[in-house]
């Protein structure tokens, strides 16, 4: 299987002060590859780079120092108008706070996606809602919903436009344990399904146990590849 | 429409409190300058109007150079092959008996058909079929009259009912329309002739040349011709500095309106930001997300400039009545008809609401542009304007403070210099706001904590570190109340100016006929003359003649009797300088001396009644009666230069330790009443005088009011952009145990600090500006010198302005805080 994204030392220092003295580093020298169709987590507590490694494979930011291949592109080399494009097309991105727009229904949410991928169909956006169990509420607006309902719009949002990557930011990080379970469920069927890799940050043994493969991660660093599962966390 | 600016418009229905607040914000910037704008142009054709109606078909007017004209030249009009038409007018002012007053027009009907033939055909018909009856009665009935319809309206008089004016009553014969809005009242020349005493003389002749340049030629000696052009630019010229002191006034409000602006625009950002980190991680482009707030921003910015346009149109309604009667008082009567609705207003409003949207929204835009969706998704805020851009604003504005010294300097060359410097100075103090804030931060912190304790300690952090919200507020805040304490100032430097004035020139015991709608007959002068203890009788005569070809004003005077009597302020030496005039010599104001570049020892060239004559100007005085030029003679240079008899006024004049002084004013009193001539004394005469000069400030204060509205919801504004922005602050807040209340107190501390810094800084701003209008705008666009009287009541009356506008600013931000606070989390989901 040929790999999807691929990482190489990369790093990411944060600028601490006004006065430009550079502050901690939150990546430093990563590695990393994953192959397409892949479910992989990244494990590691809070602070330990997770979500800033995240939100440089999906081009939010950008590396200190290093290297991240998408598909085969450097995703540096795309500038700012290539990154949008590829988030546009190519890659679904789940918040652990849902990060629905409140101004719109649970089917504009999703329908959203579909027009900014320039593929405005109603009908996948109806469809997207009823593949995670959501039919007959596509008229809510996101605070009539509850948490559970709230992640599976943004799974529904990020699956509906057929991306090839999508990277999922403690997508359980504020459910209970029930409502993760079954939103766990959907999002890792969904990829399976649609062959979609699927990346997740998180610090939850549970989370971890729908994937293919765990990376620990610790001080901005990949350590080691291991099953979760079978350490008996 | 995208679901992305679909996304960012639903903002608004959702918000509504806060999108009415911005709603509001806007449509008041808007609404002033609407107002002023349809006030002064209902003024310009209302006078336009009254300017074509009486007018008629005239191309020319003939008058003296002063004064009345003697009847006999209608005889040579009659031989002359250049005029085609002509009627003798006499055109006078009378009061009603409902206080108001009205324009008196005798006319020759016969021959005024040829210039006004409209009027006179109305006005038959309005005479109920009896048109014979009725214009037999015109000719022969001493008292006979017509008035437009609007008068014997608001008189209650019908058709052969009597009125009664100023100067006797009057018989109605019937009523015609006019589209001029000015109070006419129409009589037969000969019985108006009788009525005011002008037997034998006309005001004017107005003519329809065939050859005007032939005629000028042949009537070139002692007259004074004007075409019906000159005579509109004459009078359009007279308002000039009134237009362009309106115009500057109503900019201001705008230049307020555009802080409150971008404060909207900003508050706008700061709810949307979140909004726009999401749809960055979806792949929205930056270009779509600004598009999705410039569609938003455009959206509430017609709204508010529509809503504007409407509060604009009321504003504008209102501001007529003021504007009209200010011009009317200052310069020549005007009723300026409110003006009529047009959806263009509408059109125009939401035009402005954009444009001040698009200028107020730029920077917030560039902010928007700028979002980084990382910090966003994880909660923090867009990185506040802090010290160092603080401290580049300063800068920027010192050398804005320098630029407008240069501009104040440069207002030699042109009164718009000035303006331009006072806007600069306005701008450069608003850019130093942020540093000044950070500066004052220690006194701010001490009075807030002794206040409010914690909530007062935080408050003050609040304020001098999110300078990015609140530097613009307190620069819009400032501005209003500079604007407040600047104008405040002029006009309370001008008053005491004006105080003074009177109190060195006008030193009458009695002023008999003190308004000009009433004349004194010579006879009574004359009778006065003859009673023994009266010190001096000065015959005063005020008159606008044509200088240069512009209108200015020239006086008579008795020279001797104000020698002894008046102290004048005289911009070099004393009262010596009447000996010269009581030669022969003319005075002139210092208007005159500005605007015409005329000083002292120098030589005048005015038309007389025997063709030119060269005076010299023996001093130059102050004067506040007229910004155009006054020329000031003694009664008897006038009399040789003009032949007018007229007597304006009469001012009375009696020794301080004269023995039977009360009994001989009373005896004048008696007398003037016997001719129906009005009195004042001196007191009466000063007040009524200082009463005049505070109306004529009505759309000054009306727009300092609107300045200080418009900057309140500025406060306001930056109020809920700083709650709005804190929502996790309060969490933390409330997880540390902070009550509702004193959350709640700590955004009043907010808001009073806010204002008393505006205050602090508008204290030193708004003095500045009042010495720029002191010293620069009113001596460049009127020529006359106020000086600048230090008065504690502009600074006390903006204090409490600001201290209630900040703490009513707080109202709304405040009932947020009680609703919301008690719900707040640290993580806002």
């Amino acid at each position: 299987m040929t790999s999807i994204i691929r990482v190489e030392d990369l790093w990411k220092r944060y600028d601490g002060r006004e006065d430009g003295e550079q502050g901690a580093a939150a990546l430093r020298g990563t590695h990393m590859e994953i192959r397409a169709g892949e479910i992989v987590a990244i494990y590691g507590r809070s602070g330990s780079g997770k979500t800033t490694l995240l939100n440089i494979l999906a081009g939010l930011d950008r590396p200190t120092r290093g290297l991240v291949w998408v598909e085969g592109r450097e995703l540096d080399s795309l500038g700012d108008k290539g990154r949008a494009e590829f988030r546009r097309l190519r890659l679904g991105f789940i918040f652990q706070f849902f990060n629905l727009l409140p101004t719109l229904t649970a089917f504009e949410n999703v329908y959203l996606s579909l027009e900014l991928a320039g593929r405005p169909v109603p009908g996948l956006a109806r469809e997207a809602l009823r593949s995670v169990g959501l039919e007959g509420k596509a008229d809510r607006y996101p605070h009539e919903l509850s948490g559970g309902e709230q992640q599976r719009v943004a799974i529904a949002r990020a699956v509906v436009k057929g991306p090839s990557i999508i990277l999922a930011d403690e997508p359980t990080g504020n459910l209970d344990t029930h409502t993760a379970d079954q939103v766990l469920g959907i999002l890792a069927a969904r990829c399976r399904e649609s062959g979609t890799t699927l990346v997740m940050a998180t610090h939850s043994p549970r989370a971890s146990s729908v994937a293919d493969r765990v990376l620990r991660m610790e001080d901005g660093l990949i350590l080691a590849e291991e099953s979760i599962v079978g350490s008996g966390h | 429409m995208r679901i992305v600016t679909k996304a960012f418009l639903r903002y608004l229905p959702r918000r509504r409190g806060l999108s009415t607040l911005q709603l509001l914000g806007i449509a008041c910037g808007v609404a002033a300058t609407i107002g002023m704008v349809l006030s002064a142009q209902a003024a310009l054709s209302s006078f336009e109007r009254a300017v074509e109606f009486l007018k008629g078909r005239a191309t020319h007017k003939l008058t003296r150079p002063a004064g009345p004209v003697e009847e006999t030249v209608v005889l040579g009009l009659m031989q002359d092959p250049g005029v085609k038409a002509f009627s003798p007018v006499i055109d006078r002012t009378v009061i009603l008996q409902d206080g108001g007053t009205a324009r008196f027009l005798g006319v020759d009907p016969f021959l005024d058909q040829a210039i006004r033939p409209e009027l006179i055909t109305s006005r038959a018909s309005m005479s109920n079929g009896s048109t014979r009856e009725a214009a037999l009665s015109f000719l022969l009935e001493e008292a006979a009259v017509f008035t437009d319809d609007e008068l014997a309206a608001r008189l209650r008089v019908r058709p052969g009912e009597m009125f009664q004016t100023s100067h006797g009553g009057l018989l109605l014969q019937g009523t015609f329309p006019s589209p001029s809005g000015e109070p006419l009242i129409l009589s037969d020349i000969s019985n108006a002739q009788l009525r005011f005493g002008l037997r034998g003389m006309v005001d004017r002749v107005e003519l329809i040349l065939s050859d005007p340049e032939g005629f000028r030629s042949r009537w070139n000696t002692g007259f004074v011709l004007e075409s019906a052009g000159q005579q509109r630019a004459a009078l359009s010229d007279m308002l000039r500095a009134f237009r362009l002191n309106l115009e500057a006034l109503s900019l201001l409000a705008l230049f307020v309106g555009v802080f409150l602006v971008y404060n909207t625009a900003m508050f706008a950002v700061v709810s949307r930001r979140k909004e726009a980190g999401i749809l960055l991680s979806l792949g929205a482009s930056r270009r779509e997300v600004l598009l999705a707030f410039l569609t938003e921003i455009l959206l509430l910015g017609a709204a508010g400039g529509l809503l504007g346009s409407v509060i604009g149109y009321l504003l504008g309604c209102f501001l007529t009545g003021l504007v009209g009667e200010t011009i009317s008082k200052l310069y020549f009567f005007v009723q300026p008809v409110p003006p009529g609705w047009s959806w263009w207003v509408c059109l125009y409003g939401a035009m402005m609401g954009m444009g001040a949207s698009l200028l107020g929204g730029a920077l917030p835009l560039k902010e928007l542009a700028r979002v980084d969706p990382v910090r966003i998704l994880q909660g923090r805020g867009a990185s506040r304007f802090q010290g160092k851009q603080a401290r580049r604003a300063a800068l920027w504005g010192s050398g804005m403070l320098a630029v407008s010294l240069v501009l104040v300097v440069a207002a030699e060359v042109h009164v718009y210099l000035g303006f331009a410097g006072s806007f600069a100075l306005l701008l450069g103090a608003s850019l130093l706001s942020g540093q000044v804030l950070i500066w004052l931060e220690p006194w701010l912190n001490l009075f807030l904590r002794s206040l409010g304790g914690v909530a007062g300690k935080l408050a003050a952090g609040t304020i001098c570190r999110n300078l990015g919200r609140t530097a613009v507020a307190v620069a819009a805040f400032m501005v209003a109340l500079s604007m407040t304490i600047g104008l405040g100032s002029m006009i309370g430097s001008f008053r005491e100016t004006l105080v003074w004035w009177m109190d060195s020139q006008l030193k009458g015991d009695l002023y008999i006929a003190p308004t000009r709608e009433i004349q004194v007959p010579e006879g009574f002068y004359e009778e006065l003359r003859a009673l023994p203890g009266i010190g001096g009788l000065d015959p005063y005569r005020n008159t606008q003649l044509l200088y240069r070809g512009t209108p200015v004003y020239v006086s008579s005077v008795d020279a001797k009797v104000l020698q002894r009597y008046t102290k004048f302020g005289w911009l070099q030496g004393g009262n010596e300088n009447w000996d010269l005039v009581r030669q022969g010599e003319v005075i002139v104001s210092e208007s005159f001396s500005r605007r015409f570049k005329v000083r002292a020892g120098q030589e005048i060239l005015l038309d007389g009644i025997r063709g030119p004559s060269r005076l010299r100007v023996a001093a130059i005085f102050f004067d506040y009666t007229t910004e155009h030029g006054l020329i000031m003679m003694d009664r008897s240079k006038y009399l040789e230069l003009f032949g007018d008899r007229t007597i304006d006024s009469l001012v009375v004049f009696l020794d301080p330790d004269l023995p039977g002084r009360r009994e001989i004013l009373q005896d004048v009193v008696r007398r003037a009443q016997v001719w129906g001539l009005p009195v004042a004394t001196q007191g009466e005469f000063h007040a009524q005088i200082l009463e005049f000069f505070d109306s004529t400030f009505a759309v000054t204060r009306s727009m300092r009011i609107i300045a200080v509205v418009v900057a309140f919801f500025g406060i306001a504004g930056a109020l809920l952009t700083l709650f709005m922005e804190r929502q996790r602050d309060f969490g933390i807040y409330r997880a540390l145990g902070f009550s509702t209340s004193r959350v709640a107190s700590m955004t009043l501390m907010e808001g009073l600090g806010m204002g008393l810094v505006s205050y602090a800084l508008s204290v030193a701003v708004g003095t500045a500006l009042a010495w720029v209008l002191i010293y620069v705008i009113n001596l460049r666009s009127f020529n006359w010198t106020v000086f600048f009287h230090f008065n504690w009541g502009p600074y006390l009356i903006t204090w409490a302005t600001a201290t209630i506008g900040s703490l009513a600013a707080a109202v709304y931000p405040i009932w947020r805080v009680w609703r919301t606070y008690p719900q707040m989390q640290i993580r806002e989901e």
